[in-house]
């Protein structure tokens, strides 16, 4: 027995000390701000699943070209699941240096974490407006990704059969009257129905097709959005109007209708002829069908009274870099985030692989990869645009307040006035 | 008891320690967080009860809860009449016995979340063509409303967890003695009355582990619930877990979500607690 126990004692105080070291090793290590081969070390926790590859690839050569700098990217996906896995970061005492925020609501959140980047090249060369919703005084706190823009994505060969030009499609009237002509030769056409209206996204209706309509309320200016106490909904009736349009041209039910099922399953394969959609659907269309997706399809503006032929377009995400790290890793980050968009290789990247719009001077904007990207840029580039104001709207409020009652009015269980009313409401008291 | 003292503890300290650090520990200190104003990043201020007193006020909350109560009561009652029933089949003397034992187990093995996608494509698509072909219109729509998403999260459920329940049920089935079964069947008992008076008091203790098992299984379910309808259509279909990630992961509001987590917590564990003890008093020994 005396020989059992003292094993037992001894097997006993190993466990504790393997656990004990464990938990050292783990508690100590994030720290580190350079690895063990002097290397000053970045972090980067960014959004864009579309990119890894190539962003990682970016990074490599980025590394073999500075040998002192080690970056390491981790890439979650887009959302509200990388919004999420931010904080769970942050809140776990890993902090990357580099991460992404999405416009002021989402600055104010992380507000103590962002450095002035207004001394990077970055911030010079950055287009006008695309620095409107990080901007705090004189000094700018994030860097754009890209730009982006959404509007009516259509199949340019149905519209031909159809007899429609889509140029002509600027009025709500005009759009109606178009989609009445293909809805009367679906059969001919093979269509399943005009439209597809994904209402179980909420972003959908939520952020951009509410967006069109609110965005003139504030001005299309993001930093007006964001400091507004209430929201005037001036064209709460062109809303409606325009979400009714969708909901009776579309294939039924929309409320389980999805992302993937209006993109993939219906547009790519030509079931429908239009959907409201951005620029970012292109890879996937691609994918499912290169030709159509090189020459067979265009984008053209959401009618706006008043505001005919401006395509909403916005920044999608900025780059910040976190101001409670070391000195020397903060500088490490701005010179990766200068190398990326100004120098002649980052430019490449940024236009060949990520295959963005850029937001920044001096790139050659002929190379713009796909045909919705250019319509995108064109746009851009005349000044017809509407202005992205959801990034400036209180938390939560574009998807669990505003879509979410615009759910409810397509299945019949409020009214419209009651959709309007309730999501004013919900805007003044969040901005209490 | 003081012979097993020593030993006892040394193979008992290590599960405990482990146990604390990442179940009491967080818990305590999650508890603490929801009465502060904690966002992820710090919290400013204690705001005492204000937390508990606002998610009584907050009609998502009380219908996420709802609901979540209404669908535990069906799905336990489905997946325990499934489950005893693919049992009692798979105890029958059948060739087939142990093809089915394993083909019933079988849903059991895939995640939540395939599962998920994977009945929605039977709802959506599926149930659609269906009923365009057998000019049924109740196949049509589903989960585009709230019935619809309610029954479709059942559904799946049930086709879940039958399988796992049913093994539970098995092995209380096969220690049923022989010699009551007989003793019954010469006494001129029919099918009907051996099971009901005998078989059916002997497994008692089965519905004590089973209805615990699908009952905080039907409270704590998140996966399967993302997966299949995301919570919509306008959070209609939103059970408690789901509510308290969305409070905290999009709304930002994790002090808030704690506090119903703190909600959610006492809810189950009072709901369980009396479940088992109800269910215990039911037993009979032999």
């Amino acid at each position: 027995m005396k020989r059992n126990k003292l094993f037992l004692t001894k097997g006993f105080i190993a466990i504790m000390l393997v656990a004990v070291l464990i938990i050292a090793g783990c508690s100590s290590g994030d720290e580190n701000e350079e690895s063990a081969d002097g290397k000053t070390v970045v972090d980067i926790f960014q959004f864009k699943v579309e990119f890894k590859e190539q962003f990682e690839e970016i990074v490599k050569q980025y590394e073999e070209e500075n040998p002192d700098v080690k970056i390491d990217v981790q890439t979650v996906g887009g959302g509200n699941d990388y919004a999420a896995s931010l904080k769970s970061s942050f809140a776990a005492g890993n902090e990357p240096a580099i991460f992404n925020v999405g416009g002021p609501t989402e600055v104010e959140e992380y507000r103590d974490y962002l450095t002035d980047l207004s001394d990077t090249k970055a911030a010079e060369a950055a287009l006008e407006g695309t620095l409107t919703g990080v901007m705090e005084d004189d000094k700018v706190l994030g860097l754009p990704y890209s730009q982006e823009g959404y509007g009516y994505i259509y199949n340019k060969e149905i519209f031909e059969q159809a007899g429609i030009n889509p140029e002509e499609l600027t009025t709500y009237e005009a759009l109606e009257e178009a989609f009445a002509t293909i809805d009367s030769q679906k059969e001919d056409l093979g269509l399943e129905a005009v439209m597809a209206l994904p209402a179980k996204e909420l972003w959908v209706m939520g952020n951009h097709l509410a967006n069109t309509y609110i965005a003139p309320d504030f001005n299309n200016d993001i930093m007006e959005a964001y400091e507004a106490s209430t929201i005037p909904f001036s064209k709460a009736d062109e809303l409606q109007r325009m979400l009714d349009l969708q909901n009776e041209y579309s294939v039924q039910p929309v409320l389980s209708l999805d992302y993937s099922q209006q993109v993939e399953q219906l547009f790519s394969t030509g079931k429908v002829a239009v959907i409201q959609q951005g620029n970012w659907i292109y890879p996937t269309v691609e994918q499912m069908d290169a030709e159509f997706a090189e020459n067979n399809i265009g984008m053209i503006p959401i009618p706006v009274d008043g505001m005919e032929g401006q395509l909403p377009v916005g920044v999608p995400q900025y780059w910040v870099v976190n101001s409670q790290k070391g000195e020397e890793v903060q500088q490490a980050a701005k010179d990766f985030l200068d190398w990326l968009y100004t120098s002649d290789a980052g430019k490449d990247f940024v236009l060949d692989e990520f295959k963005f719009i850029p937001a920044y001077e001096g790139y050659d904007t002929e190379r713009i990869a796909d045909p919705l990207s250019q319509e995108v840029y064109r746009y851009s580039q005349e000044g017809d645009t509407i202005g992205w104001v959801f990034m400036a709207s209180p938390v939560g409020w574009q998807e669990d307040t505003m879509a979410v009652n615009m759910q409810r009015y397509l299945s019949g269980d409020i009214s419209w006035e009651e959709v309007i009313e309730q999501s004013a409401a919900d805007w003044e008291n969040a901005r209490q | 008891m003081k012979n097993r003292s020593l030993s006892f503890w040394l193979f008992m300290t290590p599960t405990l320690v482990a146990l604390g650090l990442v179940v009491f520990v967080p818990f305590i200190y999650g508890f603490v967080y929801s009465f502060t104003d904690w966002n992820g990043l710090q919290a400013n201020s204690f705001l005492g009860f204000e937390n508990y007193i606002r998610l009584f006020q907050e009609e998502h909350f009380l219908n996420a809860i709802w609901f979540t109560i209404k669908f535990a009561v069906v799905s336990i009652v489905l997946v325990n009449v499934i489950g005893l029933g693919l049992a009692l089949l798979v105890t029958q003397k059948l060739k087939t016995s142990n093809l089915f034992r394993t083909v019933f187990f079988m849903p059991n093995l895939i995640g939540g979340l395939i599962l998920g996608f994977i009945w929605q494509f039977i709802f959506v698509s599926a149930f659609n063509s269906a009923g365009q072909l057998l000019g049924l219109e109740f196949l049509q729509g589903w989960l585009s409303d709230a019935t619809t998403g309610f029954w479709g999260l059942v559904i799946l459920n049930a086709w879940q967890y039958g399988g796992y329940i049913m093994i539970i049920y098995i092995a209380y089935l096969e220690a049923v003695p022989q010699e009551l079964m007989e003793a019954s069947e010469i006494d001129g008992a029919n099918p009907f009355q051996r099971f009901w008076k005998v078989t059916f008091p002997l497994v008692a203790p089965a519905f004590t582990i089973s209805m615990f098992l699908t009952l905080s299984n039907a409270f704590k379910m998140y996966d399967q619930n993302l997966a299949l309808t995301g919570g919509g259509p306008f959070k209609s279909t939103e059970m408690i877990a789901m509510d308290i990630y969305n409070t905290a992961f999009s709304d930002y509001d994790m002090a808030f979500a704690q506090a119903k987590a703190v909600i959610f917590f006492i809810l189950v564990a009072a709901v369980a607690l009396t479940q088992v003890y109800y269910n215990k008093k039911r037993e009979v020994d032999l």
